[in-house]
């Protein structure tokens, strides 16, 4: 459902007192134009006057109208909007509605307290309904908007349970700086950062030849409940997303959750069964018999040819340990209702999904109360709260140093060792430092979060008149997250004793309490004649941001123990990000022509104490044109042509402005020495400047088609220079540069059959970016990986950003080897409703996209992976050759994302049991995967949330394929 | 109209007013200083200021010190690291080629070193204005000048076929410091000490700051002084040997070392009875160190490890080549402290070894910096260079009997020269098994990297030099 209801209409919704001379009472009733069904929640108001009334669940509106005719507009969710005259002496009336198939009334968000609708829409804003988003159940809100978006490449960044993915909006944006989009939810900006677990104190992942945290972190928007969401709005690019400022360099997320619709209590409830099992592990070489395993396995030739007596057994050590099938429950209530003066929507979440591996699996809990009261007639006051709890229980996975992480050691264990339990107790691995089996067995990595949100917004109609319109609105929010992780590795895993210090035990506490006040006041002028509509805005926002991690490492901790002050010797970390942000806006909104023309101008100044100079404003100015061509040729409806500019900013990244020494301890003295990194007083953040065109055509109940092309062209990059050495830093931090980004998008919507018992939906979209470094006032550089012979990303003037680079030779060349960027995305996406029954899939084709995959050269190192004759010696001789490129590797997929089928039983039915609906369904997500990717798949992030470094695959933990029955009742 | 346009630019105004109202109230300071780290030493630093820096200075070597003692090792087939997480211990170190654009592979040995060069010039260049007596500043100064010269003979070590930047004390603003010839560098080396040496003689009784566990007994001015001396004993050695190599031994882009037979001779003023601590009497042992710690912020040696899981393992040379101890079948008393059977062996890629290391037994275990023993063998090198062959085998016999447990070479002195450095390297071998590079460096510096072992002739290579960091290359481009 799509949040129709603009401020705009919120503002007439109020029960304005009017006193008018003569009053008469109109009553009536709203219904669907295909069912006749009642329709709830309309807005029925008069034209000319701020009366109006919002139909109950049986459809009925009753209201005080003005002698006379009058006209009466009727609006609600999802349904065109209905004018419908009603004459003097006529006191009720009826009014059916027609669907808005492709929802072209909705009206969408493009200033901080402004809206218009999708029909008028200067930029090609996406709005993901409720109901594309739940077509099947999913652990964290990115995975649902997979294939969803034009302009969205959204990857997870491994299969591990409870989350961590990448939501990238129209390609590369930065270098060095943020790249998550702004996330915004009912009015307010929340945190999404990922805090590192510190499992690094295990795997030793970053004392390698990448110091980047490695720790497959989970990027918090992780904890929205996606049952909670009304609606998603992506804001793409700076044309878009200007008014938010010098935040929205990524694009904006805006986030509206469900509210209450008056009428008597509703209840929903759907409970869900159902299980995960491993979309794909990776096998090992088959030994024939012991002649060829001690070719292999020299060091250990004596035990490899006891193994391979007679023959080598060929066991599937990784098939065993993530083979597991565990039970999946979700409970999902929520009750609505109301008057009309009080709305609330009140929803519950408890949910538990088991993972593939032992002691894997994420639970959520949430509870959420939206609450919407109307004070008087001009005042109005919305009220939301929410409280998650989740688990994440994530294992051990991705690049290791220590032999602890599963696909590191599994490639040098050979299939003829079996690693199984036996009497229930874990061989111990001959081959290699570790036996991941007994590793997932007694390894505790718990992710622990708890987080409010609370939001509350007062709306106040100061002035309202004929042609004139004043309203405030404030909104104040608390977004507070409290992450817990532990990670308890027990004295007895194998690879323990291996540093001296047998068990480590981690405890992190993070948190990050962002407090939001922000404010607007909008006018709107519609002259008399109506010639034309004039909304000026304008309004603050700030936002107070306190992020503090702690971390505390212990080592040594006898088996049994738990709590790091019975370790022997402890190490801590802390790092603390107080930040400010205020950003001031004004803009100007102009429809006329007979709504078929809309103007925009705006401008966002922001400062923040992040910024070289934290007093100073940078202005971020943006405009847009749309016009609307009704039938301009034979079988088309509309075409609208609309073109946008703007500016966003990406602000540098906490600490950049500081030159601060680092400091480390030696025998109980602190000593503080020269930090790598040489700060830049003077910095301040990137500007994106963007500029789109494009047109949306709407062929009727039929089809839209919207295509857009935009160009991005980022300036002052926060780019980070490598010093020489010599100068005792490492780099420096500095604005300079110039990236551009440039690329088209189109999304088809077509309904190819619309009757009675048929309703059929097809969603498809299209897109693809091209980025460009256009200069670099720093020499060309290696990025990402680990060195240039095991694939780099290498940032250089005149290429791609995420160009791939690496050996050519044995002399060492560099050689370009591919590129991270997809050539292109599509998707496809259908809803079909056939009486009682529902059929819904969703298709996700992501074409081209390389991926440095390091996970197939470590068994290939170790001579020991599955197609090692001949491919993998192949490979592995290539590479030994000096050639990198086998183990650059396309990354196209083709990926059924969602698929559900659903069947409605009878009303007669449903109600027999006191029910008014009932649905039963069965669902699943990524239940199909076509790849030619060798590795466990080619979705995958070593280093987590990137901007450029992203696709390096290093023993990442498996995906995972789900499946749930689920009943759906409402009473 | 008019009145009604104007109504409409003053609520307009209005709104504006009232919007700067609430942002004016809400406005607070935002100059918010990072909580997280210390400003750098500054002018008028306190004493508790100094002695944070000094021991930085400190940490910021050791920083490289394992890695340094792991990667020679391996350069020099002391010994593998043959773990399968990471191929490019086998892949790079024994193969090549060696990147350069990697501080823990091909480009190290650079960075971490400067790094701790430039903390001492954050040090020297304002300790004139420290709230510490005239005496303490000289105690800093010899103590930060004596770690700056090993931290560029550390480059040096690493970088032979190079020359290095040694006139770094600039802002980062101004032009690089050109590279020298190796002679000038290892002039600037020496001069640095004797520099130190200077300061040192003028420090007092007591430095301002300590220095730590891995300095005890060399923790006033007069002991650390000793430590200076080592150093310039190791250095001057250095020196001596690579000028005496045929010209042209290593490419070098500005030629090769002059010959420095008098170096021989400071080699043994350095090392002398009241210079530097050699003590044929006292501990092999006694020396200056690197300490590890596993406390809050410390760092562990991570060269520790578990024999039996262990992945750092010694070349099979080590024991194959080890001679058994006097009046018995054991090997070398100096083998069997440093390394250790494992079960099962380990292989990788052609290379096995079942030999594990136990030097670094514990994650607290120190690494030498400088002790004794070497300063022994040093002094019988420079008898050596100086054609004092007699002394030159007693000592290396001394070492045999007291360290290794053997017998003495009967009449070692007597042999020739070559005989006897060849005894003296082998001693050199076991002695500072695994512990700075050492075999690396010395069979380099004797023109005998063609001797070392080769376990997979068409593949492993043994390098002379590691490559500069491509980052100091790229940046003077």
């Amino acid at each position: 459902m799509v949040q129709r209801l603009s401020l705009v209409s919120l503002g007439l919704s109020f029960a304005v007192g009017v006193a008018a001379a003569q009053q008469r009472p109109i009553t009536g009733k709203v219904v669907t134009a295909t069912t006749s069904e009642p329709v709830a929640g309309a807005t029925v108001s008069v034209m000319g006057t701020p009366i109006s009334a919002i139909t109950n669940d049986r459809g009925e509106f009753s209201l005080a109208g003005p002698g006379g005719a009058v006209t009466l507009s009727v609006r609600a969710v999802s349904y065109k909007r209905r004018q419908v005259t009603v004459p003097a002496d006529q006191a009720s009336v009826s009014v059916s509605l027609e669907p808005d198939v492709f929802n072209l009334e909705a009206v969408v968000v493009t200033g901080q307290a402004t809206g218009v609708e999708q029909r008028n829409l200067a930029n090609a804003v996406t709005t993901v309904p409720a109901e594309q988003l739940n077509r099947a159940p999913v652990e964290t809100i990115e995975g649902a908007l997979q294939g969803k978006i034009p302009g969205a490449l959204i990857q997870m960044n491994s299969g591990a349970p409870g989350g961590g993915g990448q939501i990238n909006l129209r390609g590369v944006t930065t270098i060095n700086g943020g790249v998550d989009p702004l996330i915004v939810v009912d009015g307010m900006v929340i945190a999404n950062d990922a805090i590192q677990s510190n499992m690094d104190a295990v795997t030793a992942a970053s004392a390698g030849g990448n110091p980047n945290p490695q720790d497959n972190a989970v990027n918090r928007i992780a904890d929205l409940n996606p049952n909670d969401i009304q609606s998603v709005e992506v804001l793409k690019g700076a044309s878009a997303a200007s008014i938010y400022g010098a935040q929205a360099a990524n694009g904006v997320i805006i986030i509206n959750t469900r509210r209450g619709q008056p009428g008597k209590p509703r209840f929903s409830v759907t409970q869900r069964f159902g299980t995960s099992s491993a979309a794909n592990t990776l096998g090992s070489r088959a030994f024939r018999d012991s002649a060829e395993a001690v070719t292999v396995f020299k060091g250990d030739s004596a035990l490899a040819g006891q193994l391979c007596r007679g023959g080598c057994p060929n066991f599937d050590n990784a098939g065993v340990l993530f083979g597991e099938h565990q039970l999946s429950v979700e409970t999902d209530a929520s009750v609505t209702g109301g008057n009309d003066q009080t709305t609330y929507f009140i929803s519950g979440l408890v949910k538990k999904d088991g993972g593939i591996a032992p002691n894997t699996g994420y639970q959520k809990q949430s509870i959420r109360a939206n609450l919407d009261q109307l004070l008087g007639s001009r005042f109005k006051v919305s009220v939301n709260l929410s409280a998650v709890h989740s688990l994440a229980q994530r294992g051990i996975s991705n690049n290791d140093n220590t032999g602890t992480s599963p696909f590191l050691v599994f490639p040098s264990t050979p299939s003829f060792v079996d690693l199984r339990a036996v009497n229930g107790v874990y061989p111990s691995n001959p081959f290699t430092t570790s036996n991941p089996l007994q590793t997932f067995a007694e390894l505790t990595n718990h992710e622990d979060v708890w987080r409010i949100l609370g939001t509350s917004t007062a709306r106040v109609d100061a002035v309202t008149t004929a042609t004139q319109r004043l309203q405030f609105t404030l909104t104040g929010g608390l977004d507070y997250f409290s992450q817990r992780n532990d990670i308890l590795s027990p004295a007895d895993l194998q690879y323990e004793p291996q540093d001296g210090q047998p068990g480590t035990v981690v405890l992190g506490k993070g948190s990050d309490l962002r407090l939001n006040l922000a404010g607007s006041a909008i006018h709107t002028y519609t002259p008399a004649s109506g010639a034309f509509q004039a909304t000026t805005s304008a309004g603050f926002q700030y936002q107070n941001k306190d992020f503090n991690r702690t971390n505390v490492v212990g080592r040594t901790i006898a088996l049994g123990l738990q709590n790091v002050s019975q370790a022997a010797s402890i190490t801590s970390q802390q790092s603390l990000q107080p930040e400010k942000n205020l950003g001031l806006y004004g803009q100007e909104e102009v429809l006329a022509a007979n709504q078929r023309l809309l103007l925009t101008a705006g401008v966002r100044a922001d400062r923040a104490s992040v910024n070289g100079d934290p007093d100073k404003y940078y202005f971020y100015p943006k405009a847009a044109i749309s016009y609307r061509f009704l039938q301009p040729l034979g079988g088309l409806d509309e075409l609208k042509l609309r073109a946008a500019w703007g500016q966003t900013g990406n602000p540098p990244l906490f600490g950049a402005r500081f030159i601060l020494d680092s400091t480390a301890a030696l025998g109980g003295q602190v000593g503080q020495l020269r930090p790598f990194r040489f700060g830049d007083t003077a910095i301040k953040p990137e500007r994106n400047t963007e500029i789109e065109a494009g047109f949306d055509a709407t062929f009727g109940q039929f089809a839209t088609l919207g295509v857009t092309v935009y160009q991005k062209t980022i300036t002052d990059l926060l780019l980070e220079q490598n010093l020489a050495p010599s100068t005792g830093y490492v780099s420096r931090i500095f604005n300079g540069g110039k990236l551009r980004n440039r690329g088209i998008e189109a999304a088809l919507q077509v309904s190819p059959v619309r009757a009675q018992d048929i309703n059929w939906i097809l969603r498809s979209t299209f897109f693809l970016t091209r980025s460009k470094v256009q200069e670099l006032p720093v020499p060309a550089y290696l990025t990402g990986g680990f060195a240039l012979s095991l694939g780099s990303y290498f940032i250089q003037e005149g290429a791609s950003a995420t160009q791939i680079v690496g050996t050519i030779d044995a002399a060492g060349t560099r050689g370009v080897l591919g590129d991270a960027n997809p050539n292109f995305q599509t998707s496809l996406s259908s809803d079909l409703d056939y009486k009682r029954f529902s059929l819904g899939f969703l298709w996700d084709w992501k074409q081209g996209g390389d991926v440095i995959n390091l996970t197939t050269l470590l068994y290939d190192a170790a001579s020991n992976s599955a197609d090692w004759i001949p491919a993998g010696q192949a490979r592995w001789n290539a590479f030994l050759g000096g050639k990198t490129q086998p183990y650059v590797e396309d990354g196209s997929y083709l990926k059924l994302r969602e698929l559900t089928v659903a069947y409605n039983l009878p009303s007669e039915t449903a109600s027999r049991f006191g029910m008014r609906t009932a649905r039963l369904s069965f669902s699943g997500r990524n239940l199909l995967r076509f790849t030619s990717y060798k590795s466990l798949d080619p979705e995958v992030s070593n280093f987590g949330n990137q901007a450029i470094i992203r696709n390096i695959d290093v023993a990442p933990f498996p995906p995972s394929r789900s499946f749930f029955f689920s009943i759906d009742l409402g009473f | 109209m008019r009145a009604h346009s104007r109504r409409i630019l003053d609520m307009k105004k209005a709104l504006i007013a009232l919007v700067a109202l609430t942002v004016g109230g809400g406005a607070c300071d935002f100059k918010i200083s990072d909580p997280n780290s210390p400003p750098s030493i500054g002018p008028n630093a306190t004493a508790a200021t100094v002695n944070s820096a000094t021991l930085g200075l400190l940490i910021a070597l050791r920083e490289d010190i394992p890695n340094w003692v792991q990667k020679s090792s391996i350069l020099g087939r002391e010994g593998y690291r043959l773990d399968t997480a990471d191929p490019r211990f086998i892949s790079e170190l024994l193969q090549g080629p060696l990147d350069p654009s990697n501080n823990a592979f091909g480009g190290g040995q650079w960075t971490r070193e400067y790094r701790t060069i430039q903390s001492g010039y954050s040090i020297l260049n304002v300790i004139g204005s420290a709230q510490i007596t005239d005496a303490q500043k000289d105690g800093v100064r010899g103590f930060v000048q004596t770690i700056q010269a090993l931290a560029f003979l550390m480059v040096l070590n690493a970088h032979i076929q190079d020359s290095i930047p040694i006139d770094v004390n600039r802002s980062i603003d101004q032009p690089l410091g050109p590279f020298v010839s190796n002679d000038s560098a290892y002039k600037h080396v020496s001069l640095k000490l004797d520099s130190a040496r200077t300061h040192l003689l003028a420090a007092g009784a007591a430095f301002v700051f300590d220095p730590g566990p891995g300095f005890t007994g060399f923790n006033t001015p007069a002991t650390f002084l000793e430590v200076n001396r080592a150093l310039k004993g190791r250095v001057m050695a250095y020196r001596a040997s690579l000028g005496a190599l045929p010209a042209g031994t290593y490419t070098s882009p500005t030629g090769s070392w002059s010959a420095c037979t008098v170096c021989w001779d400071s080699v043994i003023t350095a090392l002398s009875a009241g210079q530097s601590f050699m003590d044929t009497t006292a501990a092999l042992d006694e020396g200056a160190y690197m300490a590890f710690g596993t406390g809050n912020q410390d760092t562990p040696n991570a060269l520790s490890q578990n024999p039996q899981s262990a992945v750092n393992l010694a070349h099979p040379f080590i024991r194959d080549s080890a001679e058994t101890q006097s009046g018995s079948a054991l090997l070398d008393k100096r083998y069997l402290a440093k390394v250790t059977q494992r079960v099962p062996p380990l292989s990788l890629s052609g290379h096995t070894s079942n030999l594990s290391w136990l030097r670094y037994p514990t994650p607290i275990s120190p690494i030498p910096i400088i002790r004794n023993e070497e300063l022994i063998l040093l002094w019988a090198e420079a008898r050596l260079g100086q054609g004092n062959n007699a002394e030159a085998a007693r000592f290396v016999n001394f070492i045999r009997r007291a360290s290794g447990g053997l017998d003495s070479v009967t009449n070692l002195g007597a042999q020739p020269a070559a005989t006897i450095l060849n005894q003296l390297l082998k001693q050199r071998l076991y002695s500072l098994l695994y512990e700075n590079g050492h075999r690396w460096i010395d069979m380099r510096r004797y023109g005998k990297l063609g001797q070392i072992i080769i376990d997979v002739p068409a593949k492993d290579k043994v390098f002379s030099s590691m490559p500069v960091n491509v980052f100091e290359v790229n940046a003077r481009q």
